[in-house]
């Protein structure tokens, strides 16, 4: 990894003491009596707040909070590509999606590390089929994700926190995008795992585990992202991904709240005329 | 990614085509086109694979190199992909141009890899917290015609399948530890593939989706869906890449073809190995003058 020369960084062998601690009741309980440690049932989400126009700055954005979960996103533009080669007839959408620094129980890099950078492709590709590319050509719009705290399914809060701010942005679009992530064991499905539930590699050494994250498009009833680790049973993934598209219609009316309801602050405040 | 242009006549032709499940070049929806396979082909690696696919042309080099586990993974070796897109294969990936592509074949190869279950890190460890063998595996992009993802993983698993480790004996000797490497060319060491999964690419072209998309085929595809698939049956790494979205039924579909077409691809890859493997040094090397 290339790293920075400008800034401290610890010595190059230094590592995170929690990394050897693994919350092992909780990985235990969920595989062999499938309970879980917060008392939810497996098909049970986390409560959700959700805002959206919390940055007076951008021209949209929202905040997510699945509990100890909590990812804030901007929006800007639509605004001109300044590179000649890059010229398009459609417009362009560009995600970057960052774990601050503090968010995780490892300390992150200032840089977008690998994981971070394939997360930002998979937004793209999740919000690209929703947006309505043609109405901005020769421009572009970026997306930037926060994450300011992880505890697990950071990648479908960002979802649902990105296309909030995109409505909210007013950006038009075909559909909003709501993201769910559920995490699979060998005999059951858990939706919405937190961080100590979640599939690790390195701590999930049989076969059947693993986690799926899925983002839909309600209305349309489309699936515009899905993503897996682990190695898990087919029937299970199936059961999985079909579970994740349940859930993300029930959240749907959270997301139309919440995009009804930063248009209704808007025109009753007194900035807008 | 290398991409080719087609008017919309010529795209209408090519979905229509695939409607009535008969492509361009005459296949089925679920056939893949010729495969060649050849592995051991670089010396100068712990293993090596070739694998030519009509158009398209990969390189997979492993390079073993003995280093300390992570901390998090103790008893485990390690496993890196990397990816290089040569500029031999399309004048775009000159300079930084093929880092985009690469970067999103490395990930992939990394994601359906990432899980202990399909392949075994630990038989890579030497002394916990202290040695290990680490793998790189070097994949290089010589030439593109489509379906990159399917036929790099083919190229890794068979370029894993031909490493040979060579054995290590530990001593210690009043606290200090001794690693003594054997020079013996056949006391080596064998890397387990058997549950290593394989890339299938499911590719929604009009309303219908096919396996091993030509370049043609991939510039008419909105939506694609690349999900690692082992010899179990069971599924690695799923992700749906493009800009288009899918309808949950034909997504479930698209995921049943990807792991039927997955299940026989494992299948007639470990049984050609083994028949390479069976014709030992009788087999005339091919190389790259074919």
């Amino acid at each position: 990894m290339p790293t920075d020369s400008r800034r401290i960084n610890g010595p190059e062998d230094s590592f995170d003491p929690s990394v050897l601690l693994v919350d092992k009741k909780t990985r235990e309980k969920i595989l062999r009596d499938g309970k879980r440690k917060d008392g939810r049932k497996p098909e049970q989400v986390r409560p959700i707040f959700l805002k959206a126009g919390i940055i007076s700055q951008a021209r949209g954005s929202a905040y997510i909070e699945q509990n100890e979960t909590k990812v804030m996103c901007a929006v800007y533009g639509p605004r001109e590509v300044t590179k000649k080669e890059e010229f398009s007839m459609k417009g362009q959408l560009t995600c970057e999606f960052k774990f601050a620094t503090f968010s995780c129980r490892v300390r992150r890099q200032y840089q977008q590390d690998n994981e971070e950078r394939d997360y930002s492709c998979q937004l793209q590709d999740a919000l690209e089929p929703a947006v309505r590319m043609d109405k901005f050509p020769k421009a572009q719009v970026n997306v930037y994700v926060t994450v300011l705290q992880n505890d697990g399914s950071p990648l479908a809060a960002s979802l649902t926190c990105a296309s909030v701010a995109l409505a909210n942005a007013g950006i038009e679009m075909y559909d909003l995008v709501v993201g769910c992530s559920a995490r699979i064991t060998p005999s059951e499905v858990f939706i919405d795992p937190t961080e100590s539930e979640d599939y690790k590699a390195e701590n999930d050494n049989e076969a059947g585990n693993g986690s799926v994250t899925l983002g839909l498009m309600p209305s349309l009833n489309q699936v515009s992202a899905i993503t897996s680790k682990g190695e898990v049973e087919f029937e299970l993934l199936n059961k999985g991904t079909k579970q994740c598209v349940d859930v993300c219609q029930k959240l749907y009316p959270v997301l139309q709240q919440a995009v009804a309801k930063a248009v209704e602050d808007r025109l009753s405040s007194d900035h807008v005329t | 990614m290398a991409e080719v242009d087609l008017s919309d006549a010529e795209k209408i032709f090519i979905k229509h085509g695939v409607q009535d499940n008969c492509r361009e070049d005459g296949r089925g929806c679920e056939d893949y086109r010729h495969i060649e396979l050849e592995t051991g082909l670089l010396s100068n690696t712990t293993g090596s694979a070739r694998v030519r696919l009509a158009n398209t042309d990969i390189l997979a080099g492993v390079k073993a190199e003995l280093g300390t586990p992570s901390p998090d993974k103790p008893n485990k070796g390690r496993l890196e992909f990397f990816v290089d897109c040569s500029a031999n294969a399309t004048p775009v990936f000159e300079g930084r141009g093929g880092e985009e592509l690469a970067a999103e074949i490395g990930n992939i190869l990394t994601r359906t890899y990432d899980c202990p279950s399909c392949f075994d890190l630990e038989a890579l460890c030497i002394i916990p917290e202290e040695q290990c063998w680490i793998l790189y595996v070097d994949v290089l992009l010589l030439e593109c015609g489509g379906n990159l993802f399917d036929v790099a993983s083919i190229a890794v698993k068979a370029a894993l399948y031909n490493t040979k480790i060579p054995k290590v004996t530990v001593s210690r000797d009043e606290g200090l530890v001794e690693l003594e490497i054997s020079d013996d060319p056949y006391d080596v060491q064998r890397v387990e593939v058997q549950s290593a999964p394989c890339i299938v690419t499911v590719c929604k072209i009009g309303h219908s989706h096919v396996v091993d998309a030509s370049l043609k085929e991939e510039a008419c595809c909105l939506a694609r869906l690349t999900m690692g698939v082992t010899e179990r049956r069971t599924v690695t790494g799923v992700r749906k890449e493009g800009s288009g979205s899918l309808d949950p039924a034909s997504l479930e579909d698209m995921m049943q073809t990807g792991k039927r077409v997955g299940e026989l691809l494992n299948k007639s890859l470990m049984d050609s190995l083994l028949e390479e493997e069976r014709q030992g040094s009788k087999k005339k090397p091919v190389g790259f003058l074919k």
